[in-house]
């Protein structure tokens, strides 16, 4: 209680303080929501990728871009080391993905039905309705992700428009942070009507519709190393790329660590300058308490004593400016999500960690900050001080 | 009567830059006993204060290059301790009282008080008890809840009695504790003092300006140009009998021995 009036005695400078530290911290809770949902997203892709290779036509990337065919899957079937190879078709939803949005555009990824033959390890879970099946090549049926659920306010039974066309929708799934999330799943065949459709007519006309694929995926056999077979597709397929998880991880994974290195670096420089404000008020608080200092020195308070005021108070001015700041990255965070929930572009993740690190790194800022001021208060001749004006 | 406080060969010089010096005391004797009450008086300049602050271990005399200062307090030298062994005696046997109050401003009378119990290690029930029981002695019982800026300076300066004398120490410094007030609560302050010695025997050395203060105390100490001038006379025997029989019966009264805080 007596601290908190002792901080209201200072109001101004106090809440100028607070209100340094709680910017430094608001803008870590958000550049760090920001780091988490990229982290998410490329331990998703990682975890996805690991253990297969993935062809695209050369040019294109991670099964998306030029037109491979499914003709090719037989082929890279063929070869030695290889257990299944399941043919995709991806597409943007819509073309005008300009300007780059974080995370991953919202996509239409086809492929037959269990085509992997229970090699995909990486599981989705269906938060209502049904998975595709077999079964559903020929029609148009869809299963969307949890955030493109949400953009497309759909429900299981309900009809949405991809690129002009009607679908039902199955089945809507659980969160992943990662890719699905953003993914409208149909059946191989209707994504190759509407894949040829997004292709200018003269080169549509050279291709059969059925045999079209962006993507193949080739799960090796146990124990193969996905290198060779990358190696071999090279080797025997023309006009390819495949690429490992490794390749995946050396390409992304750099990427994103030096872009969440600059994010968290942001935010923790905007931290320096709050905790220079918090040495600043905390010594601009101990000259002014000088004689105040000398009183309680004079009537037996121990230097330890003095140095643990001055360091609990400047710890919860670290601490309140935590708490606002943590508040206002949540609201940011919160609201931002919200607004990109209508182009399914969802920037932060702020996960319990990165809250309790923010509060608990602001308040051991202002410890640290009111040591300084504190060593000098407890240092300070009570006579001396008794005697200042 | 037992000697409480004795000090020998006490000096303080004070650097102003590197040639120019004060030398504030210049080698001084002193010895009061428990029990007493007595005024140190002199010309402004002569080291009365700087005298406080080494009784009051405030500062610690220079060491000298001839004989060592020496400072007892009931019988032990405290003239070289560390400043916690002196913080914690400042803190549970010694009581000050200034001449500008030194109440802390953020704090309530009653908070002030608690403030010396908390330092000298009493806190909860006991120290609340403690601190009500001494703004009553000085008559500011329903007054606990005020902050300075609330109080008249008479009051200010009971409050400080009150933080003074709460843990019972062996010994209350009080210098120019009627300085900043005007007579009527001079005398008041002065009566305060004055009763604590009378009815509970508390040890008291004060300095003063105002003769008539000097002449209300046992003795009066007179200094000048950083030495002792005249180290007074007791008064007469009659107030030691007074004194003697009064301090166990005021002891009995309020509960209030300063026996009983020596730590
Ligand atoms: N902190 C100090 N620095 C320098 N000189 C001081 C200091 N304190 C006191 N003095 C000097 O020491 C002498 C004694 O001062 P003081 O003990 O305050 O005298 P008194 O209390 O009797 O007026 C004076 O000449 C004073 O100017
Ligand atoms: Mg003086």
């Amino acid at each position: 209680m007596r601290l908190v009036r002792d901080l209201g005695r200072r109001k101004l400078r106090s809440t100028l303080t607070i209100t340094g530290i709680m910017i430094g911290i608001m803008a870590l809770v958000v550049f760090g929501s920001m780091a988490n949902k990229i982290d998410a997203l490329v331990k998703g892709g990682s975890t996805y990728y690991k253990d297969k290779v993935t062809v695209s036509a050369k040019g294109g990337y991670m099964g998306v871009g030029g037109v491979l065919s499914t003709r090719m899957a037989d082929q890279i079937a063929a070869l030695d080391g290889v257990d299944v190879v399941v043919a995709s078709t991806s597409m943007m939803l819509s073309d005008d993905a300009s300007g780059v949005s974080m995370g991953v555009p919202p996509m239409i990824q086809g492929s037959v039905a269990g085509s992997d033959k229970g090699r995909e390890t990486f599981k989705l879970d269906y938060a209502s309705g049904r998975a595709l099946t077999a079964q559903d090549e020929g029609s148009n049926v869809v299963v969307l992700g949890s955030d493109l659920s949400k953009q497309l306010k759909a429900k299981v039974g309900a009809t949405v428009t991809l690129r002009d066309v009607s679908f039902q929708v199955v089945g809507i799934l659980e969160p992943t942070l990662t890719a699905p999330d953003n993914e409208a799943m149909v059946p191989m065949a209707a994504a190759q009507q509407l894949f040829i459709k997004t292709l200018p007519t003269l080169v549509a006309d050279k291709l059969s519709v059925n045999e079209i694929a962006t993507g193949l995926i080739v799960y090796p056999k146990t124990g193969v190393d996905p290198q060779k077979i990358a190696d071999a597709i090279n080797a025997a397929v023309a006009g390819v790329t495949p690429m490992t998880g490794k390749d995946f991880d050396k390409q992304i994974g750099a990427a994103t660590s030096v872009l969440n290195a600059i994010l968290i670096g942001i935010g923790l420089i905007s931290l320096l300058v709050g905790g220079l404000s918090v040495i600043n008020t905390m010594a601009m608080s101990v000259a002014e308490r000088t004689r105040e200092i000398g009183i309680k020195r004079a009537i037996g308070a121990s230097r330890w004593r003095i140095r643990r005021e001055i360091v609990v108070e400047s710890s919860v001015i670290g601490l309140i400016g935590g708490l606002l700041g943590l508040a206002l990255g949540f609201l940011i965070t919160t609201l931002g999500n919200d607004a990109g929930r209508d182009s399914a572009t969802i920037l932060f993740d702020l996960t319990f960690g990165t809250a309790f690190s923010s509060v608990a790194f602001a308040t051991i800022l202002g410890a640290t900050a009111g040591f300084i001021p504190a060593w000098h208060a407890s240092r300070l001749d009570p006579v001396a001080a008794l005697r200042y004006e | 009567m037992a000697t409480i406080l004795e000090g020998r060969n006490l000096r303080k010089t004070y650097r102003l830059s590197r040639k120019n010096t004060v030398e504030a005391l210049k080698g001084v004797e002193i010895s009061i006993d428990k029990g007493e009450m007595v005024a140190i008086m002199g010309p402004s300049g002569s080291g009365k204060s700087t005298l406080m602050h080494i009784l009051g271990l405030l500062h610690a005399p220079d060491p000298n290059h001839g004989p060592a200062p020496e400072l007892r307090l009931a019988g032990e030298n405290v003239a070289a301790l560390s400043d916690n062994a002196r913080t914690k005696i400042r803190a549970r046997r010694m009581g000050f009282v200034f001449q500008d109050f030194n109440l802390v401003p953020t704090l309530t009378a009653l908070e002030n008080v608690l403030l010396a119990c908390d330092y000298a290690g009493i806190r909860g029930k006991a120290a609340k008890d403690a601190a009500v029981e001494a703004l009553g002695l000085v008559g500011l019982a329903d007054r606990g809840g005020h902050k300075p800026s609330e109080l008249s300076g008479g009051e200010q300066q009971r409050v400080a009695i009150a933080r003074a004398l709460v843990n019972k120490p062996e010994i209350i410094l009080a210098d120019e504790p009627t300085g900043n007030l005007d007579s009527d609560r001079s005398a008041e302050v002065l009566a305060l003092f004055r009763q604590f010695n009378r009815e509970h025997g508390q040890t008291i050395i004060l300095v003063t300006h105002d003769s008539e203060v000097g002449e209300a105390c046992d003795r009066v100490i007179k200094m000048r140009d950083g030495r002792i001038r005249d180290a007074g006379q007791r008064a007469g025997t009659p107030v030691m009998a007074t004194q003697a029989v009064a301090v166990p019966l005021g002891a009995g009264h309020s509960g209030f021995d300063p026996d009983a805080a020596s730590v």
